[in-house]
């Protein structure tokens, strides 16, 4: 199902491009990468490092000759966690447009979790909801010797925020409205655990952009 | 080559200040527990109980039908007074505050009510002016912890702490300040609500009010004068208590009790009709016992049933035949009518006539209606549910039709 709609978005993205793929106006840029990151501490002391998957498209409009914005959608995943980050982005880009080029940017916006399903058995029920995501990077920009054509590389710092609620239900008659409305427990729960991730991840990604 | 050396030089850069950061969990976890409360009953006692104006209805309790009014407890808290004399627009009259009350009583114009250990009476004659007459203390001593005379009584409380893992999979929390007896004991009389679940019970000139293993007898033929003559030891468990012709039918989680009460002051115990642990209302007529079984969180036998037992040797009760039945929680008997809630699942009204067939004659099965218990009151059918406290016309006991239903702010939830 997730590979299927990965596929799907990949598809969707290149047919698009194609399409625009002579128009000056716009900006595109495709990366795969991965993203790093370490855990937290083990039991021996020891962190627990992650090396995941890490795929953006980003679309934007020329500002002006050395600015872009745009938004950005993708696919990152936190160990067991597969997020949907979708964000508003800037690119901007320094030196003349035909050579090599640096470029920064920043992705802003927030981690999806609709690829994790919500799990709800007989006692409990546990889900995810996705949180805020910002995405620094610097990059170098190599066109190629035809066309709009150009090889992107770029490393960049990740924040996601990432929550996971497991409640247990509360199976007794006892009346939960009045306690839920002054505390944090959620109607119909005998008790709630939230966990709040914060991922810090080094994310280096190559792809195309035009 | 001049960008390429400055993007080499970022790089190692955004690497260095990256290696010092992890990432960060953090776990919060909330949940339900009874805390335990310590009272000096001295304090308690020094509180002047006034009437005070209407409040909506939290979480109702017990719900006691006396002339045109409705007394409906509101657990722990007070009694709420209530004008039915329209039972499709019940009137909210006013309150009165009683800390640690849980059950009442109406006998001869006077309304009695625990107030911790201690069993109040009020002269209610004046429904607009209420008195507290008198205060029978120290009667309900099962609430004294031995060593300090302070009063422990438990809050519904919800805690969030950031500390280690305590639950266990499953949904079963325990913790070293949480009590496990606490919450059984909650749990089982936060719908004391009158009917076939009440706990105070009056008959011929006395109160019997029981607790979880012990019945309690107070003569009330003075009625402003409650006097307690002493306590009978009924064994754990128990849970509901009914009267009937002169006899005391005690419904606990593992059978059902019956008791000779025409020496009032002084009953004795005819029978127990022992049957699988589950809770169990129990409602009377000449001949038959009803009794309803059902499998819950504190009740952990699987049954849910109907059963009708014969008692017309009150020495030697005898199960007559059960029904199997989803999830009965109260039961409520008007002449040859028996409604029965069903939980979330509905409410069904039978026709127990022959009480070989009551199967056959189920008369109606509202599946919408999801109840708790009822009372068969003289001008209406009470139900309580996630709904409220609805009124229903039981006049053609065939089919019911709704007149009301209080709203109430935090209705319990079905499980």
């Amino acid at each position: 199902m997730r590979s299927k709609v990965l596929c799907l978005i990949l598809l969707l993205f290149f047919s698009y491009v194609r399409s625009l793929a002579q128009e000056n106006a716009f900006f595109h840029q495709t990366e795969v990468g991965f993203l790093w990151g370490k855990g937290i501490k083990n039991w021996d002391g020891n962190y627990l490092n992650r090396m995941d998957v890490s795929i953006s498209t980003f679309h934007g409009v020329k500002i002006s000759s050395h600015h872009i914005l745009g938004f950005s959608v993708g696919y990152d995943k936190y160990d067991q966690i597969e997020l949907i980050p979708i964000a508003l982005g800037w690119r901007g880009f320094l030196g003349k447009a035909e050579k090599q080029r640096l470029f920064a940017g920043l992705d802003f916006g927030g981690g999806a979790a609709f690829l994790e399903k919500k799990e709800t058995t007989q006692w409990s029920s546990s889900w995810y909801e996705g949180g805020m995501m910002v995405h620094p990077m610097l990059g170098v920009k190599l066109p190629a010797k035809k066309g709009n054509w150009a090889l992107s590389a770029s490393l960049g710092y990740k924040r996601q925020q990432v929550s996971y609620f497991r409640g247990f239900l509360d199976g007794s008659s006892r009346s939960t409205n009045a306690l839920s409305s002054t505390t944090n427990l959620p109607s119909g729960f005998s008790s709630f655990n939230e966990t709040n991730y914060l991922f810090h991840s080094l994310v280096f990604r190559m792809g195309v952009m035009f | 080559m001049k960008t390429t050396k400055l993007f080499i030089a970022l790089l190692l850069l955004a690497s260095g200040l990256f290696f010092s950061c992890e990432d960060q969990v953090t776990t919060t976890y909330t949940y339900r527990t009874m805390m335990p409360v310590y009272l000096e009953m001295s304090d308690v006692r020094a509180r002047l109980i006034t009437t005070e104006p209407a409040k909506p209805l939290d979480n109702p309790g017990k719900i006691y039908i006396y002339k045109d009014y409705l007394l409906v407890n509101e657990p722990s808290k007070g009694i709420h007074i209530l004008d039915n004399s329209n039972p499709a627009n019940p009137i909210n009259l006013s309150f009165i505050p009683i800390e640690g009350n849980i059950d009442l009583a109406v006998n001869d114009n006077i309304l009695y009510a625990d107030n911790y250990v201690d069993l109040l009476a009020f002269d209610i004659s004046k429904i607009t002016n209420i008195k507290l007459v008198n205060r029978v203390k120290d009667v309900f001593t099962h609430l004294y912890r031995h060593d300090t005379g302070q009063i422990i009584t438990f809050k519904d409380t919800v805690i969030t702490t950031d500390g280690p893992r305590w639950e266990i999979e499953g949904g079963w929390a325990l913790r070293s300040d949480m009590s496990f007896t606490a919450n059984l004991s909650a749990a089982s009389k936060s719908y004391g609500t009158g009917g076939s679940m009440a706990r105070f019970t009056l008959m011929d000139g006395h109160l019997y009010a029981v607790d979880e293993s012990t019945m309690r007898v107070f003569d009330v033929q003075n009625a402003t004068d409650p006097k307690f003559i002493k306590p009978i030891n009924l064994g754990w468990g128990i849970e509901t208590i009914f009267p009937f012709q002169n006899k005391l039918f005690i419904g606990s989680n593992s059978g059902m009790h019956i008791y000779d009460a025409s020496t009032p002051h002084s009953p004795t115990r005819m029978a127990v009709y022992e049957h699988v642990v589950a809770c169990d209302p129990v409602v009377v007529n000449e001949e038959h016992a009803f009794v309803t079984l059902r499998s819950g969180n504190f009740c952990v036998n699987g049954v849910n049933e109907l059963q009708v037992i014969d008692i017309k040797n009150p020495y030697d009760p005898k199960l007559k035949k059960a029904y199997p039945m989803l999830n009965p929680h109260g039961l409520g008997l008007a002449g040859d009518y028996l409604y029965v809630t069903e939980g979330r699942h509905g409410l069904k009204s039978f026709n127990v006539k022959d009480v070989m067939a009551i199967d056959k004659n189920q008369l109606e099965f509202l599946q919408n209606m999801k109840s708790i218990d009822l009372i068969p009151g003289p001008k209406s059918l009470i139900v309580i549910g996630p709904d409220g406290v609805c009124q229903y016309d039981y006049s053609a006991p065939s089919k019911l039709r709704k007149l009301s239903c209080i709203q109430v702010t935090n209705p319990v939830i079905i499980s």
